[in-house]
């Protein structure tokens, strides 16, 4: 231990643990792999005064959902020992490779997914999306995201996106090709040096201009701007808010019914790590025809689909709980399964096909699902 | 065991767009991210990984402008013990011969010590996959090209795998000093943070020119290189694809009729 200040377990507070286990009884991951049990990391690291050896399934396979962190009864980030244990090992260089391809590409490229610089804004190519010029006054700047701007399913998020902004007549611009990442993963993953060049890189982007609002596509880029940054002088928000604000103003009109039974799964970094829990239901209920029904575990209790905390790039065996989302949607009668977060877009579009479910429920983005319905 | 591994500063083209720039003898760099030669990264894993089990120090060499620094940065940041970067005008327009000597000049006239010396089997930017067998054969050592496995390694001899074609493995014994040039797949290469980025900034990287190394002009460059570029060009898009239709014996037999036609069998 180099000096007393940085010593992770005072920093976390894990001497106020008292071991209650609500935290490894409610965690999702505990749920389906038996090898991950993050009262037991705290409980080592207490006892030995240093962060704890663990298999590399422990370290990587915490989502950092939040769950431990919104039950403990003593206020401690419980899963924050996971990153200060991935931070360590990030030092020392034995991470696994899915991972460090993943950080690399942040570096190098400014995008967590392996793809060049120059191919971000191709997803937009026939939308003809202004970026603002320097010193301009932006009232609305769209904060795309890397899985919206690069993955196949994710891009019709963006284009959806775009569509509501056009029709309800918001004046929007996106930064094409300079968006950077948010970090927000990174961050997760333990990479603290690269999350501080992504936050000044970002930071000297967006004092170019004199943004009013910024919204995001993804709720972990919002979770990023919203309270891992410092300095931001501009009004954020994940788009399920915007369209929130726009319904109460009367300016979000309907022009089809849809005439489905319709679910929705809460994204862990919208619900439990920003408690935006009514605004996206208040959306869908809003769309004429829908019959909303809740999914069995709902709100805080919500599980996670296995997309955040760096999970994107590394996987535990027995599948994803994002087939227990689908499991759960069919339970309750479901047609489609709506979230409003990339990731879980992305995991449960795999889900619904390896639970052999794909022609039976849909799997949308709330961003889509507005779209479709104006 | 001391272990001299040469990397080379490259830029990444595996999705880039790629223009030939106005002299026609290379790429338009702008807009190009530039990191370590993929081969390089797993030969500097398994110099590291042989340093961690038997000790010893290990050296970087890098030909190539300041930039090239930040691969080196990232080689001391894992764990190499010194670095140099060799620079010069007149290496402009180098072959993989004169590379070779290049680094073979270094090494003598700054008399480093050395059991082995890692290349990567090939660079990604021009894949002559040259330099280390040429290094080997102008230091008149051994030398194993493609190596996919550092089985054994004795007193006075390593016993090494080198990959063959159709998936054949062969294995060697090989006398040290001794050049290997390694194959992707040998190891994991691990990952190098930006904290230790930073930190391996205040090491003191050694910056030499031809003359430092006992090289003149007509050594080197275009002049000392016994092969030269004449010019790059894009192949042009052609239109030669035809998928074949229907039943596999109407398509075997429509095939073979294709390749008999074009005297491919």
């Amino acid at each position: 231990m180099s000096s007393m200040v940085e010593d992770p377990i005072q920093k976390l507070n894990l001497f106020g643990c008292m071991q209650c286990a609500i935290c490894s009884g409610s965690c999702p991951i505990s749920l389906k792999f038996d090898g991950f049990n993050i009262r037991r990391i705290i409980r080592k690291a207490v006892f030995s005064r240093e962060l704890p050896k663990l298999s590399e399934n422990e370290v990587w396979g915490c989502t950092t959902c939040g769950t431990c962190m919104i039950r403990c009864p003593r206020d401690l980030k419980p899963f924050e020992t996971v990153l200060e244990i991935r931070s360590k090992l990030i030092e020392e260089g034995g991470i696994p490779p899915t991972i460090r391809d993943a950080l690399e590409s942040v570096y190098k490229h400014g995008n967590p997914w392996g793809r060049i610089r120059d191919k971000r804004s191709e997803w937009a190519e026939d939308l003809n999306i202004e970026k603002p010029k320097e010193g301009e006054t932006v009232p609305l700047l769209y904060f795309v995201c890397c899985s919206v701007a690069y993955d196949p399913r994710a891009q019709s998020i963006g284009r959806a996106l775009v569509n509501i902004f056009r029709k309800t007549g918001l004046n929007f611009k996106t930064f094409g090709n300079e968006e950077n990442c948010c970090g927000n993963e990174v961050y997760h993953m333990g990479e603290k040096g690269l999350f501080e060049i992504l936050v000044e890189d970002n930071l000297n982007l967006f004092n170019q201009y004199n943004i009013e609002l910024m919204v995001t596509s993804s709720p972990h880029c919002y979770n990023a701007f919203k309270n891992l940054y410092t300095g931001i002088n501009f009004e954020v928000k994940h788009y399920t808010q915007l369209l929130s604000d726009l319904i109460d103003k009367g300016k979000l009109k309907f022009s089809k019914s849809i005439e489905k039974v319709v679910t929705y799964h809460d994204p862990c970094f919208l619900g439990k790590r920003n408690n935006i829990y009514d605004e996206p239901r208040k959306i869908i209920e809003s769309v004429p025809g829908v019959k909303f029904v809740e999914l069995i575990l709902t709100r805080s209790q919500s599980l996670c689909c296995e997309g955040g905390g760096g999970r994107m790039w590394f996987d535990l065996p027995n599948g994803r709980l994002a087939e227990r989302r689908i499991e759960e949607a069919s339970e309750v009668g479901a047609e489609i399964i709506l979230t409003s977060c990339p990731f879980c877009l992305i995991n449960l579009e795999d889900a619904v096909k390896t639970t052999g479910k794909e022609d039976v429920i849909r799997v949308m983005d709330i961003a889509e699902f507005v779209s479709e319905a104006l | 065991m001391d272990i001299i591994v040469c990397v080379k500063h490259v830029p990444d083209t595996a999705e880039a767009e790629l223009t030939i720039d106005e002299t026609g003898k290379d790429i338009r760099k702008t807009g190009l991210v530039f990191d370590i030669n993929e081969w390089d990264n797993y030969a500097v894993e398994e110099a590291l990984l042989l340093k961690e089990k038997y000790g010893g120090k290990i050296t970087a060499i890098t030909i190539g402008p300041k930039e090239a620094e930040e691969t080196l940065r990232k080689c001391i940041a894992k764990g190499v013990d010194e670095a140099i970067r060799l620079t010069d005008d007149l290496f402009k327009g180098s072959d993989g011969y004169t590379t070779a000597r290049i680094l073979c000049s270094a090494i003598k006239s700054l008399d480093l010590k050395y059991d082995l010396i890692l290349t990567g089997a090939q660079a990604g930017d021009d894949g002559y996959a040259q330099v280390g067998v040429t290094l080997a054969e102008l230091l008149g050592v051994q030398h194993v090209s493609l190596v996919k496995k550092i089985a054994e390694v004795k007193d006075d001899a390593l016993k090494v795998h080198r990959e063959l074609e159709g998936g054949l493995e062969e294995v060697v014994e090989v006398k040290k000093p001794v050049v290997l040039t390694i194959q992707t797949g040998i190891n994991e290469p691990r990952y190098v943070s930006i904290a230790g980025v930073r930190k391996a900034a205040k090491k003191e990287i050694k910056v030499l020119g031809a003359a430092d190394i006992g090289l003149k002009a007509e050594d080197v460059g275009e002049a000392g290189s016994p092969t030269v570029l004449e010019k790059l060009f894009i192949p042009p898009v052609t239109k030669q694809a035809e998928i074949l239709t229907g039943d596999v014996s109407e398509v075997s037999k429509k095939l073979v009729s294709i390749l008999k036609e074009k005297g491919l069998i």
